[in-house]
Protein backbone atom coordinates (compact mmCIF):
# COMPACT_ATOMS: atom_id res chain seq x y z
CA UNK A 1 0.00 0.00 0.00
CA UNK A 2 2.53 2.58 0.85
CA UNK A 3 4.73 1.49 -1.91
CA UNK A 4 1.50 2.11 -3.79
CA UNK A 5 1.04 5.80 -2.68
CA UNK A 6 4.76 6.11 -3.59
CA UNK A 7 4.47 4.93 -7.12
CA UNK A 8 1.46 7.04 -7.92
CA UNK A 9 3.12 9.62 -6.40
CA UNK A 10 6.50 9.22 -8.68
CA UNK A 11 4.24 8.60 -11.65
CA UNK A 12 2.41 11.78 -11.33
CA UNK A 13 6.00 13.69 -10.31
CA UNK A 14 7.94 12.86 -13.49
CA UNK A 15 11.52 11.98 -13.06
CA UNK A 16 13.65 13.44 -9.94
CA UNK A 17 16.65 14.18 -12.07
CA UNK A 18 17.75 17.27 -13.02
CA UNK A 19 17.80 17.69 -16.89
CA UNK A 20 21.02 19.31 -17.33
CA UNK A 21 22.47 19.96 -19.67
CA UNK A 22 19.36 20.02 -21.40
CA UNK A 23 17.50 21.91 -18.68
CA UNK A 24 19.00 24.10 -15.07
CA UNK A 25 20.68 22.41 -12.84
CA UNK A 26 19.47 23.35 -8.91
CA UNK A 27 21.71 26.11 -7.75
CA UNK A 28 20.99 27.83 -4.33
CA UNK A 29 22.33 31.28 -4.14
CA UNK A 30 24.94 30.31 -1.17
CA UNK A 31 26.58 27.25 -3.64
CA UNK A 32 30.43 27.99 -3.17
CA UNK A 33 31.93 28.31 -6.59
CA UNK A 34 34.17 30.00 -8.82
CA UNK A 35 36.37 32.86 -6.56
CA UNK A 36 35.48 36.31 -8.03
CA UNK A 37 38.31 38.97 -7.08
CA UNK A 38 38.15 42.84 -6.82
CA UNK A 39 41.14 44.26 -7.27
CA UNK A 40 39.42 47.65 -5.81
CA UNK A 41 38.19 46.46 -2.62
CA UNK A 42 41.31 44.32 -1.76
CA UNK A 43 43.76 45.88 1.25
CA UNK A 44 46.46 43.54 0.21
CA UNK A 45 46.94 42.22 3.25
CA UNK A 46 47.16 38.68 2.22
CA UNK A 47 45.58 36.97 4.82
CA UNK A 48 43.53 34.72 2.18
CA UNK A 49 47.18 33.60 0.52
CA UNK A 50 47.55 32.17 4.21
CA UNK A 51 44.80 30.83 5.34
CA UNK A 52 43.63 28.62 1.86
CA UNK A 53 44.66 25.60 2.52
CA UNK A 54 45.00 24.09 -0.94
CA UNK A 55 47.93 27.18 -1.82
CA UNK A 56 45.38 28.34 -4.36
CA UNK A 57 46.32 31.95 -4.05
CA UNK A 58 49.25 33.76 -5.14
CA UNK A 59 50.33 37.18 -5.01
CA UNK A 60 53.15 38.67 -6.58
CA UNK A 61 55.24 41.84 -6.67
CA UNK A 62 55.66 42.47 -10.48
CA UNK A 63 56.97 46.20 -12.35
CA UNK A 64 53.32 47.52 -12.50
CA UNK A 65 52.12 46.59 -8.70
CA UNK A 66 50.80 43.16 -6.78
CA UNK A 67 49.15 40.75 -8.91
CA UNK A 68 46.40 38.13 -7.47
CA UNK A 69 45.77 34.88 -9.04
CA UNK A 70 43.67 31.97 -7.46
CA UNK A 71 44.11 28.59 -9.41
CA UNK A 72 40.43 27.05 -10.18
CA UNK A 73 42.41 23.73 -10.73
CA UNK A 74 43.55 24.39 -7.67
CA UNK A 75 41.11 25.73 -5.47
CA UNK A 76 38.95 23.17 -3.20
CA UNK A 77 36.38 25.89 -3.21
CA UNK A 78 36.13 25.68 1.14
CA UNK A 79 35.53 29.40 0.97
CA UNK A 80 38.46 29.96 4.20
CA UNK A 81 39.71 33.37 1.93
CA UNK A 82 36.13 34.79 1.59
CA UNK A 83 35.51 34.41 5.77
CA UNK A 84 38.82 35.71 6.52
CA UNK A 85 39.00 38.69 4.13
CA UNK A 86 38.45 41.68 6.20
CA UNK A 87 37.15 43.61 2.92
CA UNK A 88 34.53 41.47 0.87
CA UNK A 89 37.37 41.57 -1.77
CA UNK A 90 37.27 38.36 -2.57
CA UNK A 91 34.03 36.81 -3.01
CA UNK A 92 32.50 32.85 -4.06
CA UNK A 93 29.79 32.94 -6.64
CA UNK A 94 27.27 30.00 -7.01
CA UNK A 95 28.55 29.76 -10.94
CA UNK A 96 29.58 25.77 -10.31
CA UNK A 97 30.42 24.88 -14.18
CA UNK A 98 34.01 24.63 -14.07
CA UNK A 99 34.51 22.02 -17.32
CA UNK A 100 36.63 23.42 -19.88
CA UNK A 101 38.74 21.87 -22.58
CA UNK A 102 42.45 20.13 -21.43
CA UNK A 103 43.77 23.17 -23.29
CA UNK A 104 42.73 25.54 -21.36
CA UNK A 105 43.56 23.94 -17.99
CA UNK A 106 46.38 26.76 -17.16
CA UNK A 107 43.59 29.41 -17.93
CA UNK A 108 40.99 28.52 -14.85
CA UNK A 109 43.00 31.35 -12.72
CA UNK A 110 41.28 34.47 -11.79
CA UNK A 111 43.87 37.44 -12.26
CA UNK A 112 43.86 40.68 -10.77
CA UNK A 113 46.19 43.38 -10.35
CA UNK A 114 46.43 46.12 -7.71
CA UNK A 115 48.17 48.31 -9.79
CA UNK A 116 51.24 50.49 -8.37
CA UNK A 117 50.36 54.58 -7.87
CA UNK A 118 52.48 57.18 -6.42
CA UNK A 119 52.01 59.49 -3.35
CA UNK A 120 50.79 62.86 -3.98
CA UNK A 121 52.56 63.82 -0.64
CA UNK A 122 55.83 62.04 -0.76
CA UNK A 123 55.90 60.92 -4.45
CA UNK A 124 57.12 57.52 -3.62
CA UNK A 125 55.72 54.52 -5.25
CA UNK A 126 53.29 52.17 -3.62
CA UNK A 127 50.21 50.32 -4.24
CA UNK A 128 47.17 51.32 -4.76
CA UNK A 129 45.31 49.23 -2.18
CA UNK A 130 41.88 50.01 -0.40
CA UNK A 131 42.79 51.67 3.13
CA UNK A 132 42.65 49.68 5.85
CA UNK A 133 40.43 52.35 7.61
CA UNK A 134 37.63 49.67 9.54
CA UNK A 135 38.39 50.83 12.94
CA UNK A 136 39.47 54.25 12.54
CA UNK A 137 37.08 56.46 14.55
CA UNK A 138 35.30 58.44 13.90
CA UNK A 139 34.19 56.37 10.34
CA UNK A 140 36.47 57.89 7.82
CA UNK A 141 34.02 60.05 4.74
CA UNK A 142 34.21 58.98 1.42
CA UNK A 143 35.97 61.82 0.48
CA UNK A 144 38.90 61.11 3.43
CA UNK A 145 38.77 57.26 1.95
CA UNK A 146 39.69 58.32 -1.49
CA UNK A 147 42.66 60.61 -0.18
CA UNK A 148 43.90 58.20 2.57
CA UNK A 149 44.25 55.58 -0.26
CA UNK A 150 45.93 58.33 -2.81
CA UNK A 151 49.04 57.86 -0.56
CA UNK A 152 51.86 55.06 0.00
CA UNK A 153 51.47 53.51 3.20
CA UNK A 154 53.77 55.23 5.63
CA UNK A 155 51.73 59.06 4.40
CA UNK A 156 48.38 57.49 4.82
CA UNK A 157 49.52 56.63 9.03
CA UNK A 158 50.93 60.14 9.44
CA UNK A 159 47.53 61.16 7.55
CA UNK A 160 45.27 59.15 9.80
CA UNK A 161 47.61 60.45 12.94
CA UNK A 162 47.28 64.16 11.96
CA UNK A 163 43.63 64.06 11.16
CA UNK A 164 41.33 66.24 12.95
CA UNK A 165 39.07 64.77 14.54
CA UNK A 166 35.94 66.64 15.46
CA UNK A 167 34.70 67.52 19.12
CA UNK B 1 28.09 -37.35 -8.26
CA UNK B 2 31.64 -38.25 -6.46
CA UNK B 3 33.05 -35.35 -3.49
CA UNK B 4 36.17 -37.28 -3.25
CA UNK B 5 38.07 -34.13 -4.72
CA UNK B 6 36.12 -31.19 -3.24
CA UNK B 7 38.05 -29.82 -0.48
CA UNK B 8 35.65 -29.15 2.36
CA UNK B 9 36.77 -25.57 3.08
CA UNK B 10 37.38 -23.07 0.59
CA UNK B 11 39.04 -19.36 0.75
CA UNK B 12 37.27 -16.68 -0.98
CA UNK B 13 38.46 -12.88 -1.86
CA UNK B 14 36.19 -10.12 -0.65
CA UNK B 15 37.01 -7.16 -1.62
CA UNK B 16 39.43 -4.70 -1.67
CA UNK B 17 37.30 -2.74 -4.15
CA UNK B 18 33.27 -2.64 -3.97
CA UNK B 19 32.47 -5.09 -0.68
CA UNK B 20 29.72 -2.12 -0.08
CA UNK B 21 30.57 0.76 -0.15
CA UNK B 22 33.14 1.39 -2.58
CA UNK B 23 35.73 1.57 -0.04
CA UNK B 24 39.03 -0.24 0.08
CA UNK B 25 38.67 -3.21 2.65
CA UNK B 26 39.93 -6.54 2.08
CA UNK B 27 38.80 -9.20 3.47
CA UNK B 28 40.31 -13.22 3.20
CA UNK B 29 36.75 -15.57 4.05
CA UNK B 30 36.86 -19.39 4.05
CA UNK B 31 33.52 -21.08 3.56
CA UNK B 32 32.48 -24.11 4.42
CA UNK B 33 29.56 -24.38 1.75
CA UNK B 34 27.82 -21.45 1.91
CA UNK B 35 28.77 -20.74 5.97
CA UNK B 36 32.09 -18.16 6.79
CA UNK B 37 33.79 -20.07 8.90
CA UNK B 38 36.68 -17.65 9.59
CA UNK B 39 37.37 -14.18 8.64
CA UNK B 40 41.16 -12.22 7.89
CA UNK B 41 40.43 -8.41 7.61
CA UNK B 42 43.03 -6.69 5.73
CA UNK B 43 43.33 -3.12 5.48
CA UNK B 44 45.26 0.00 4.52
CA UNK B 45 45.01 0.65 1.00
CA UNK B 46 43.46 3.88 1.15
CA UNK B 47 46.62 5.76 3.07
CA UNK B 48 46.75 9.38 2.18
CA UNK B 49 49.44 11.03 5.09
CA UNK B 50 46.56 13.40 6.29
CA UNK B 51 47.98 13.07 9.71
CA UNK B 52 51.35 13.86 8.39
CA UNK B 53 49.45 16.69 5.84
CA UNK B 54 48.16 18.73 9.29
CA UNK B 55 51.18 19.39 10.85
CA UNK B 56 52.02 21.03 7.70
CA UNK B 57 49.33 23.36 7.26
CA UNK B 58 48.62 26.22 9.88
CA UNK B 59 45.19 25.58 12.38
CA UNK B 60 43.32 27.99 10.13
CA UNK B 61 43.98 25.50 7.19
CA UNK B 62 43.37 22.51 9.14
CA UNK B 63 40.11 23.02 9.78
CA UNK B 64 39.45 23.05 6.35
CA UNK B 65 41.81 19.91 5.71
CA UNK B 66 40.31 17.59 8.60
CA UNK B 67 36.80 18.36 7.21
CA UNK B 68 38.02 16.27 3.94
CA UNK B 69 38.70 13.39 6.10
CA UNK B 70 35.46 12.27 5.14
CA UNK B 71 32.81 12.74 3.08
CA UNK B 72 29.82 11.64 5.50
CA UNK B 73 31.09 12.98 8.64
CA UNK B 74 32.71 15.85 7.12
CA UNK B 75 31.12 18.09 9.84
CA UNK B 76 32.19 16.45 12.88
CA UNK B 77 36.19 16.10 12.42
CA UNK B 78 36.56 20.04 11.85
CA UNK B 79 34.19 20.94 14.68
CA UNK B 80 36.20 18.44 17.07
CA UNK B 81 39.42 19.66 15.54
CA UNK B 82 38.37 23.37 16.46
CA UNK B 83 36.96 22.58 19.90
CA UNK B 84 40.67 21.15 20.83
CA UNK B 85 42.35 24.47 19.40
CA UNK B 86 39.52 26.08 21.03
CA UNK B 87 40.38 24.39 24.49
CA UNK B 88 43.97 25.15 24.21
CA UNK B 89 43.26 28.74 23.88
CA UNK B 90 40.61 29.27 25.97
CA UNK B 91 38.15 30.56 23.67
CA UNK B 92 34.80 30.42 24.11
CA UNK B 93 31.73 30.10 21.39
CA UNK B 94 29.35 32.74 21.42
CA UNK B 95 25.89 30.95 22.37
CA UNK B 96 24.83 31.81 19.08
CA UNK B 97 27.68 29.46 17.29
CA UNK B 98 27.17 26.89 19.76
CA UNK B 99 23.52 26.10 18.80
CA UNK B 100 24.88 26.68 15.08
CA UNK B 101 27.30 24.20 15.31
CA UNK B 102 24.39 21.76 16.73
CA UNK B 103 22.59 22.65 13.38
CA UNK B 104 25.59 21.58 11.19
CA UNK B 105 26.20 18.56 13.25
CA UNK B 106 22.39 17.06 13.43
CA UNK B 107 21.59 18.41 9.34
CA UNK B 108 24.96 15.73 8.88
CA UNK B 109 23.71 12.85 10.52
CA UNK B 110 20.66 12.72 9.60
CA UNK B 111 21.89 12.40 5.81
CA UNK B 112 24.94 10.25 6.82
CA UNK B 113 22.24 8.06 8.51
CA UNK B 114 19.79 7.94 5.31
CA UNK B 115 22.50 6.94 3.14
CA UNK B 116 23.78 4.03 4.93
CA UNK B 117 20.24 2.64 5.52
CA UNK B 118 19.09 3.11 1.85
CA UNK B 119 22.66 1.59 1.01
CA UNK B 120 21.32 -1.62 3.28
CA UNK B 121 17.96 -1.23 0.91
CA UNK B 122 19.87 -1.95 -1.92
CA UNK B 123 22.03 -4.44 -0.30
CA UNK B 124 18.74 -6.10 0.79
CA UNK B 125 18.17 -6.01 -3.21
CA UNK B 126 15.08 -4.14 -3.19
CA UNK B 127 16.36 -1.09 -5.74
CA UNK B 128 13.04 0.48 -5.94
CA UNK B 129 12.87 1.47 -2.34
CA UNK B 130 16.79 2.12 -2.37
CA UNK B 131 16.04 5.30 -4.97
CA UNK B 132 13.45 6.03 -2.79
CA UNK B 133 15.14 6.59 0.19
CA UNK B 134 18.05 7.89 -1.72
CA UNK B 135 15.71 10.79 -3.07
CA UNK B 136 14.20 11.27 0.35
CA UNK B 137 18.15 11.95 1.37
CA UNK B 138 18.08 14.63 -1.50
CA UNK B 139 15.74 16.57 0.64
CA UNK B 140 18.51 16.89 3.23
CA UNK B 141 21.64 17.13 0.65
CA UNK B 142 19.65 20.15 -1.24
CA UNK B 143 19.66 21.37 2.45
CA UNK B 144 22.78 21.28 3.14
CA UNK B 145 23.36 23.08 -0.21
CA UNK B 146 21.31 25.59 -0.06
CA UNK B 147 22.00 26.59 3.55
CA UNK B 148 25.97 25.70 3.62
CA UNK B 149 27.30 26.11 -0.49
CA UNK B 150 28.02 22.20 -0.68
CA UNK B 151 26.47 18.71 -0.56
CA UNK B 152 29.20 17.63 1.43
CA UNK B 153 31.90 19.67 2.86
CA UNK B 154 29.56 22.21 4.37
CA UNK B 155 32.32 24.42 5.92
CA UNK B 156 30.54 24.97 8.65
CA UNK B 157 33.03 25.11 11.01
CA UNK B 158 35.52 27.66 12.29
CA UNK B 159 37.89 27.72 15.03
CA UNK B 160 35.61 30.28 17.80
CA UNK B 161 32.55 29.51 15.87
CA UNK B 162 30.52 28.64 12.53
CA UNK B 163 30.98 30.39 9.31
CA UNK B 164 27.43 30.86 8.29
CA UNK B 165 24.19 32.28 9.67
CA UNK B 166 20.49 31.80 9.37
CA UNK B 167 18.20 34.23 8.57
CA UNK B 168 14.33 33.75 9.13
CA UNK B 169 13.98 32.87 5.19
CA UNK B 170 16.58 29.79 5.50
CA UNK B 171 15.28 28.84 9.12
CA UNK B 172 11.45 28.57 7.45
CA UNK B 173 13.16 26.48 4.60
CA UNK B 174 15.00 23.80 6.87
CA UNK B 175 11.61 23.55 8.56
CA UNK B 176 10.01 22.97 5.67
CA UNK B 177 12.89 20.33 4.31
CA UNK B 178 12.68 18.80 7.72
CA UNK B 179 8.52 18.20 7.62
CA UNK B 180 8.99 16.31 4.80
CA UNK B 181 11.79 14.12 5.80
CA UNK B 182 10.43 13.23 9.02
CA UNK B 183 6.99 11.93 7.49
CA UNK B 184 9.03 9.71 4.68
CA UNK B 185 11.58 8.86 8.04
CA UNK B 186 8.60 7.79 9.69
CA UNK B 187 7.28 5.57 6.11
CA UNK B 188 10.61 4.24 6.00
CA UNK B 189 10.66 2.78 9.76
CA UNK B 190 6.58 1.82 8.98
CA UNK B 191 8.51 -0.42 6.03
CA UNK B 192 11.39 -1.91 7.95
CA UNK B 193 9.27 -3.00 10.41
CA UNK B 194 6.55 -4.51 8.16
CA UNK B 195 8.24 -5.15 5.00
CA UNK B 196 9.03 -8.92 4.36
CA UNK B 197 12.09 -8.61 2.18
CA UNK B 198 13.86 -6.67 4.67
CA UNK B 199 13.04 -8.18 7.68
CA UNK B 200 14.22 -11.71 6.03
CA UNK B 201 17.08 -10.28 4.99
CA UNK B 202 18.09 -8.07 8.02
CA UNK B 203 16.63 -10.01 11.28
CA UNK B 204 18.88 -11.96 12.94
CA UNK B 205 21.90 -11.66 10.70
CA UNK B 206 25.10 -10.40 11.60
CA UNK B 207 24.36 -10.52 15.50
CA UNK B 208 26.86 -8.80 17.65
CA UNK B 209 26.04 -9.76 20.93
CA UNK B 210 26.05 -7.00 23.98
CA UNK B 211 29.33 -8.74 25.45
CA UNK B 212 30.99 -9.11 22.19
CA UNK B 213 30.09 -5.23 21.59
CA UNK B 214 31.74 -4.66 24.62
CA UNK B 215 35.17 -6.85 23.89
CA UNK B 216 35.50 -4.80 20.87
CA UNK B 217 34.98 -1.68 22.54
CA UNK B 218 32.29 -0.14 19.75
CA UNK B 219 30.82 3.12 18.99
CA UNK B 220 27.99 4.60 17.45
CA UNK B 221 25.10 2.92 16.39
CA UNK B 222 26.75 -0.08 16.08
CA UNK B 223 27.29 -0.59 20.03
CA UNK B 224 23.70 1.44 20.76
CA UNK B 225 21.88 -1.47 18.50
CA UNK B 226 23.66 -3.88 20.95
CA UNK B 227 22.40 -2.69 23.99
CA UNK B 228 25.23 -0.37 25.00
CA UNK B 229 23.42 3.17 25.84
CA UNK B 230 26.64 5.52 25.02
CA UNK B 231 26.73 8.42 23.05
CA UNK B 232 29.37 11.42 23.55
CA UNK B 233 26.13 13.71 23.21
CA UNK B 234 24.83 12.76 26.57
CA UNK B 235 28.40 11.32 28.34
CA UNK B 236 30.50 14.67 27.42
CA UNK B 237 27.98 16.90 26.27
CA UNK B 238 29.85 19.49 23.58
CA UNK B 239 27.81 21.95 21.47
CA UNK B 240 24.53 23.02 22.74
CA UNK B 241 23.76 19.32 23.62
CA UNK B 242 23.30 19.79 27.20
CA UNK B 243 19.96 21.92 26.82
CA UNK B 244 18.29 19.89 24.01
CA UNK B 245 15.92 16.86 24.88
CA UNK B 246 18.16 14.42 23.48
CA UNK B 247 17.03 11.08 23.11
CA UNK B 248 19.75 7.88 23.06
CA UNK B 249 18.28 4.87 21.51
CA UNK B 250 19.37 1.32 22.18
CA UNK B 251 18.32 -1.96 20.91
CA UNK B 252 19.39 -5.06 22.39
CA UNK B 253 19.36 -7.53 19.20
CA UNK B 254 22.51 -6.32 17.52
CA UNK B 255 21.96 -7.41 14.50
CA UNK B 256 21.57 -5.75 10.70
CA UNK B 257 18.05 -4.98 11.61
CA UNK B 258 18.62 -3.45 14.68
CA UNK B 259 21.84 -1.39 13.33
CA UNK B 260 19.10 0.18 10.80
CA UNK B 261 16.39 0.97 13.18
CA UNK B 262 18.73 2.64 15.77
CA UNK B 263 19.72 4.94 12.94
CA UNK B 264 16.27 5.46 11.18
CA UNK B 265 15.13 6.52 15.26
CA UNK B 266 18.44 8.89 15.63
CA UNK B 267 17.01 10.29 12.53
CA UNK B 268 13.58 11.49 14.03
CA UNK B 269 15.94 12.49 17.37
CA UNK B 270 18.04 14.58 14.99
CA UNK B 271 15.09 16.72 13.39
CA UNK B 272 13.50 17.11 16.70
CA UNK B 273 16.83 18.51 17.64
CA UNK B 274 17.26 20.68 15.13
CA UNK B 275 13.38 22.30 15.74
CA UNK B 276 14.17 22.90 19.04
CA UNK B 277 17.63 24.55 18.37
CA UNK B 278 15.64 26.83 15.53
CA UNK B 279 13.18 27.53 17.89
CA UNK B 280 15.49 28.37 20.81
CA UNK B 281 18.41 30.27 18.19
CA UNK B 282 19.93 32.83 20.48
CA UNK B 283 21.13 36.58 19.03
CA UNK B 284 24.29 37.42 18.86
CA UNK B 285 27.98 36.67 17.23
CA UNK B 286 28.10 33.19 15.34
CA UNK B 287 31.61 33.79 15.94
CA UNK B 288 34.39 35.37 17.69
CA UNK B 289 35.19 37.13 15.15
CA UNK B 290 39.10 37.05 15.23
CA UNK B 291 41.42 34.89 14.12
CA UNK B 292 44.43 34.77 17.56
CA UNK B 293 47.36 32.59 17.33
CA UNK B 294 47.24 28.89 19.48
CA UNK B 295 49.23 29.07 21.72
CA UNK B 296 51.26 26.09 22.67
CA UNK B 297 49.29 23.48 24.93
CA UNK B 298 47.65 19.93 24.26
CA UNK B 299 44.38 18.96 24.09
CA UNK B 300 41.87 15.86 23.39
CA UNK B 301 37.87 16.86 23.03
CA UNK B 302 35.63 14.14 21.62
CA UNK B 303 32.17 14.23 19.86
CA UNK B 304 29.46 11.75 18.24
CA UNK B 305 29.96 11.78 14.71
CA UNK B 306 26.95 10.10 12.99
CA UNK B 307 29.16 6.58 12.73
CA UNK B 308 30.30 7.17 16.49
CA UNK B 309 32.54 8.77 18.92
CA UNK B 310 35.56 10.59 16.96
CA UNK B 311 38.37 11.18 19.32
CA UNK B 312 41.01 13.83 18.93
CA UNK B 313 44.14 14.90 19.67
CA UNK B 314 45.92 18.20 19.39
CA UNK B 315 49.40 19.53 20.54
CA UNK B 316 50.62 22.81 19.45
CA UNK B 317 53.99 24.60 19.60
CA UNK B 318 54.65 28.27 19.18
CA UNK B 319 54.35 27.91 15.22
CA UNK B 320 51.47 28.14 13.63
CA UNK B 321 51.36 24.57 12.36
CA UNK B 322 49.90 22.22 14.93
CA UNK B 323 53.07 19.70 16.49
CA UNK B 324 50.76 16.49 16.12
CA UNK B 325 47.49 16.10 15.75
CA UNK B 326 45.60 12.13 16.34
CA UNK B 327 42.15 11.32 15.93
CA UNK B 328 40.48 7.74 16.66
CA UNK B 329 37.41 7.11 14.75
CA UNK B 330 34.42 5.70 15.03
CA UNK B 331 35.23 2.94 12.40
CA UNK B 332 38.86 1.71 13.49
CA UNK B 333 36.55 0.38 16.63
CA UNK B 334 34.03 -1.15 14.53
CA UNK B 335 35.39 -2.92 11.71
CA UNK B 336 37.07 -5.41 14.74
CA UNK B 337 32.96 -6.20 15.03
CA UNK B 338 32.97 -7.88 11.87
CA UNK B 339 34.82 -10.76 12.56
CA UNK B 340 31.86 -11.53 15.47
CA UNK B 341 29.11 -10.53 12.77
CA UNK B 342 30.50 -12.74 10.37
CA UNK B 343 31.22 -15.31 11.97
CA UNK B 344 28.63 -18.13 10.33
CA UNK B 345 27.42 -16.28 8.09
CA UNK B 346 26.04 -16.83 4.96
CA UNK B 347 28.69 -15.39 2.19
CA UNK B 348 25.45 -13.23 0.35
CA UNK B 349 25.12 -11.81 3.61
CA UNK B 350 28.84 -10.70 3.73
CA UNK B 351 28.30 -6.91 1.94
CA UNK B 352 25.03 -6.49 4.02
CA UNK B 353 26.90 -6.78 7.29
CA UNK B 354 29.65 -5.06 6.29
CA UNK B 355 27.69 -2.18 5.50
CA UNK B 356 26.02 -1.99 8.86
CA UNK B 357 28.94 -1.03 10.65
CA UNK B 358 28.94 1.84 8.21
CA UNK B 359 32.62 1.48 7.39
CA UNK B 360 34.26 4.99 6.50
CA UNK B 361 37.72 3.67 5.76
CA UNK B 362 38.81 7.06 4.49
CA UNK B 363 38.80 8.43 8.28
CA UNK B 364 40.10 5.38 8.97
CA UNK B 365 43.74 4.78 7.03
CA UNK B 366 43.44 8.45 6.28
S1 LIG C 1 41.54 39.67 -1.03
FE1 LIG C 1 40.98 40.19 1.07
S2 LIG C 1 42.22 38.82 2.33
FE2 LIG C 1 43.12 38.80 0.28
S3 LIG C 1 44.70 40.37 0.36
FE3 LIG C 1 42.86 41.37 -0.42
S4 LIG C 1 41.86 42.22 1.39
FE4 LIG C 1 43.37 40.74 2.14
S1 LIG D 1 38.04 28.76 -1.67
FE1 LIG D 1 39.54 27.81 -0.30
S2 LIG D 1 40.92 26.71 -1.67
FE2 LIG D 1 39.80 28.17 -2.94
S3 LIG D 1 41.08 29.96 -3.01
FE3 LIG D 1 39.65 30.28 -1.31
S4 LIG D 1 40.73 29.51 0.50
FE4 LIG D 1 41.82 28.73 -1.32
Amino acid sequence: MNFLTIFARNLKQGPQTEAFPLGPAFTPDRLRGRIEFKAESCEGCRICERVCPANAIRFAKTPDGMTFDCWHNTCVFCGNCEFYCPTDAIHQTNDWDLSHVNADKFDMVEHGLIPNQTCVDCGATALNTAPMVKNAKPPLSTEEVAEVRARCPKCRAKYLKNRKVPA
Amino acid sequence: MSTHNVPETFSIPVGPLHVALEEPMYFKIDVQGETVSHIDINAGHAHRGIEYLTTKRTMYQNVVLTERICSLCSNSHPQTFAMAAEKIAGIEVPERGIYLRTVADEMKRVTSHLFNVALLVHLVGYETYFMHMMQVREIGQDMLESIFGNRQDIGAMCIGGVRYDLDDKSIAYIKGALDKIEAETKDIIKTFKTNGSILRRTKGVGVLTHADAITCGVVGPVARASGVDYDVRREAPYAAYDRLPLVVHSLTDGDVWSRAMVRLEEILTSINLLRVCLRDLPGGPVNINDRPDIPPGQAVTRSEAPRGEVIYYLRTNDTPQPERVKWRVPTFMNWDSLRFMLQDAKIADIAMIVNSIDPCLSCTER
